[in-house]
């Protein structure tokens, strides 16, 4: 209960801060911020006055800033994000449909992330110091230390120019996610493998493993019951923290394949200063964040009872 | 029938011996116990037995079980198979070797359903029906390990050690830091493992656990056997001189002290003293003086505030009520403590000498005063140029007695100090630590958990009892985290 009340104003917290920076934003445009809005929206050449007032009125660029700022706030507080300024359909509608993509891509990068890195870590924690742990060090470091941006490339020249097996770039078909979401694992995953093999070295060396043996039980038994229970804790913990590199990846790795995604609508709303799009998908973000975390609480507290008070 | 058989059973490090050759037989229904102090090879040889040994450590040396012969520290496949089938191993720590996530009754029933091989709501059952035989009600299978309390976790483990239906219960140290109500308590839980004519071996340092479970007795001292023979004939009639001096060092049976002075000079006083750790009461309107020259002998079970009571007679713990007057001619300094653990209370980088010239200078103590408090504590001046972890326990705490000496205490606050040690080093430091009371006017607060201790030196007694059980397990919790 702690848990969803903490996080419900972690959420509050995120929306005033999104929508008080885009406000800023929006107020600081260079230029008669109507003019350029009535001309994202209807067109350079249907701009007139009349269109400009209208525009000023509907979004209060007129007054003084607080009144202002109580309306956009208020707009928000009831989920309305307003007007896209560049496609004139409402923010929620396109956001909607990006959001799906991006969804789906993040979640094949953390399905694949957590289909590389765990059982790697596990299995160089149990042997600690032994060879794979060793190895796994270096690669992971290596793999870790390469830019997203950089890792999609390299993907693109071996998997699609050199190899021709995957396309570079597009989206619609199953084949279409697996460069990008490999991209994004890839990362994820030499980190998770890290958080993994620490904690499976340090579970592996407690007593209740040992005595856990003593009962009777395989060596397998003992990582199916309490091995993986143990270490999902700090790897779930750790999910919700990768999620901030999941998004950071998400907006680079849309861009360089074309993926139409809320990312890759971040960057072009950024680059066409159209704010309401910035501020509803700056907003998603943020507050997927918030969800994710409060989910993974809910989980570790479910599978971890000590924390609970 | 003999249920164990053990024979020429060696470990060694690399060229050097660590424990030589012992032999060994464990009939059904007769415990056998391995006693020694710390270092003496009893638990190497326990787990060369059990084929628990580290892959550093070599053994030679033959098991027989049944029909199965095996060779100690090879074959470890094979001594895996014994686990929980042949041998059931009791751990040292229960809290620490219940998996902190999983149900009790979990624990328990995993032994059943994947060692004996019974289906999912049987092997329930069974557990269930384990954990009542143990005096563990229904809330028990659905706790959590940091619900329980010590006694319940040691409970829980012996079941689901127990579980898979191994005849032979190996227990090492099982009484390791407790009390003695609770070590009267897992002795009756031992041999109620005995019962039906399986085997018994228990491994331990504790005298009072050995004379409680009876049966056989071998005695180990630096890896060597030094007596073996029947528990009851060993203590009553000890052969070797170190058995003799290992006994005669049980607090049972030391020498009745002479009694103080009557009435001392007070040095502390503390009225109407309420203490509170994390929000949790403690003690509360306690009234205690402290007189030159008297011990005061504190006991109780773990976690009932003990340690408390010394930092806020210490003046490190503010009380939430009532107040802790010195006499007023006691100088800042004058009020001491004595560490359970002296290798923590020791820097580790730098030679004893150093530390404690660094005392003696901030007391303004002659050098001379090292020595005399040397030869007064049997200490060799040439362990001074050694580090804390280069000198045996008994010798770092006289040290650490000697270093709280240099600062001219008028009395001083000993928490445990001898837990750790061995029972004839453990005299030796108590015989010194009173002989200041009585010769130099020391006042003591001695902490222990062996009420037979501190029934011998103590000339007064504050007893504080059994905390709350529903908020004992809440602290011991906090307390098994931090390990």
């Amino acid at each position: 209960m702690n848990i969803l009340i903490s996080r419900l104003a972690q959420a509050a917290t995120v929306a005033l801060l999104v929508g008080a920076a885009t406000f800023a934003m929006m107020r600081s445009l260079p230029g008669d911020a109507a003019w350029r809005i009535a001309a994202g929206r209807y067109g350079y050449d249907n701009v007139n006055t009349a269109a400009a007032d209208a525009v000023r009125e509907e979004l209060g660029l007129g007054g003084h800033w607080f009144p202002a700022f109580m309306q956009w706030m208020g707009d928000l507080l009831r989920f309305d994000f307003g007007v896209s300024l560049v496609s004139g359909q409402p923010v929620i509608a396109e956001i909607g449909h990006q959001l799906g993509a991006s969804l789906w891509l993040a979640l094949a990068a953390i399905g694949l992330s957590l289909l590389i890195g765990p059982p790697l870590g596990i299995l160089a924690g149990l042997r600690a110091g032994g060879w794979l742990d060793r190895g796994l060090l270096v690669v992971s470091t290596g793999v870790k230390a390469i830019p997203q941006f950089l890792m999609a490339l390299i993907l693109i020249l071996i998997l699609s120019v050199q190899l021709g097996w995957l396309p570079a770039a597009g989206y619609g078909a199953g084949r279409h996610f697996i460069l990008p979401a490999l991209a994004l694992a890839l990362g994820l995953a030499a980190v998770n493998a890290r958080i993994a093999r620490d904690a499976m070295a340090s579970i592996a060396a407690m007593p209740f493993y040992q005595f856990a043996q003593w009962k009777g039980l395989s060596r397998r038994q003992v990582l199916w019951r309490h091995g993986l229970r143990n270490v999902s804790v700090p790897l779930l913990t750790y999910l919700g923290l990768q999620f901030v590199m999941l998004v950071e990846g998400v907006v680079v790795i849309e861009s360089i394949v074309g993926w139409p995604g809320i990312g890759h609508a971040l960057v072009h709303a950024v680059f066409a200063r159209d704010v309401p799009m910035v501020q509803g998908t700056a907003l998603m973000l943020g507050l997927g964040f918030v969800l994710v975390n409060a989910l993974i609480d809910l989980a570790v507290a479910r599978i971890d009872p000590r924390g609970a008070r | 029938m003999t249920l164990l058989q053990a024979t020429d059973i060696s470990v060694s490090d690399g060229a050097t011996r660590l424990l030589d050759p012992v032999s060994l037989r464990l009939e059904p229904g007769e415990p056998l116990i391995i006693l020694g102090e710390t270092g003496s090879g009893k638990s190497l040889l326990a787990q060369a037995i059990m084929g628990t040994l580290p892959d550093s450590l070599d053994a030679a040396g033959q098991v027989s079980i049944g029909t199965r012969h095996l060779r100690a520290g090879a074959d470890r496949a094979a001594f895996r198979r014994l686990w929980g089938r042949e041998i059931a191993v009791l751990p040292q720590e229960p809290w620490l070797s219940l998996d902190p996530l999983m149900r009790a009754g979990a624990q328990v029933a995993d032994a059943h359903r994947l060692v004996r091989g019974l289906p999912r709501a049987e092997a329930r059952q069974q557990a269930s029906a384990d954990l009542a035989a143990f005096g563990l009600g229904g809330a028990a299978m659905a706790s959590y390990p940091h619900e329980l309390s010590g006694g319940m976790a040691q409970r829980v483990a012996i079941a689901a050690a127990r579980a898979g239906g191994a005849p032979i219960v190996i227990a090492d140290e099982p009484t390791k830091g407790l009390d003695a109500a609770r070590r009267d308590d897992v002795a009756a839980l031992l041999l109620g493992e005995l019962g039906q004519g399986g085997g018994l071996m228990v491994i331990t340092h504790d005298l009072a656990l050995a004379r409680m479970i009876g049966g056989r007795l071998i005695v180990l001292r630096e890896g060597a056997v030094v007596e073996t023979g029947m528990t009851a004939d060993v203590f009553a009639n000890p052969k070797a001189a170190y058995t003799r001096d290992l006994i005669a060092a049980d607090p049972e049976h030391w020498p009745a002290r002479e009694t103080a002075a009557s009435v001392g000079q007070t040095v502390l006083r503390a009225q109407g003293l309420t203490l509170s750790r994390r929000g949790q009461v403690l003690i509360e309107g306690l009234d205690l003086t402290l007189q030159r020259g008297r011990i005061l002998g504190v006991t109780g079970p773990s976690g009932c505030g003990k340690s408390s009571l010394g930092d806020a007679l210490l003046g490190l713990l503010p009380p939430d009520a009532g107040q802790v007057i010195r006499a007023p001619e006691l100088a800042p300094t004058a009020c001491q403590k004595l560490y359970q653990d002296p290798v923590a209370a020791f820097a580790r980088k730098r030679s004893l000498g150093q530390s404690l010239a660094d005392v003696a200078r901030l007391h303004r103590a002659s050098a001379g005063q090292i020595e005399t408090l040397l030869a007064r504590l049997r200490l060799d001046p040439a362990l001074l140029v050694r580090r804390p972890d280069a000198v045996s326990g008994g010798e770092l705490q006289r040290l650490a007695l000697l270093r709280a000496m240099l600062a001219r205490p008028r009395f001083l606050f000993a928490d445990e100090p001898t837990s750790r040690l061995d029972p004839i080093t453990q005299r030796d430091v108590i015989m010194m630590l009173a002989g200041f009371a009585r010769e130099e006017g020391l006042s003591i607060a001695l902490v222990s958990h062996d009420a037979a201790l501190i029934a011998k030196v103590a000339d007064d007694m504050q007893q504080f009892a059994q905390p709350r059980p529903d908020t004992a397990g809440l602290r011991d919790s906090g307390k098994t985290m931090v390990a």
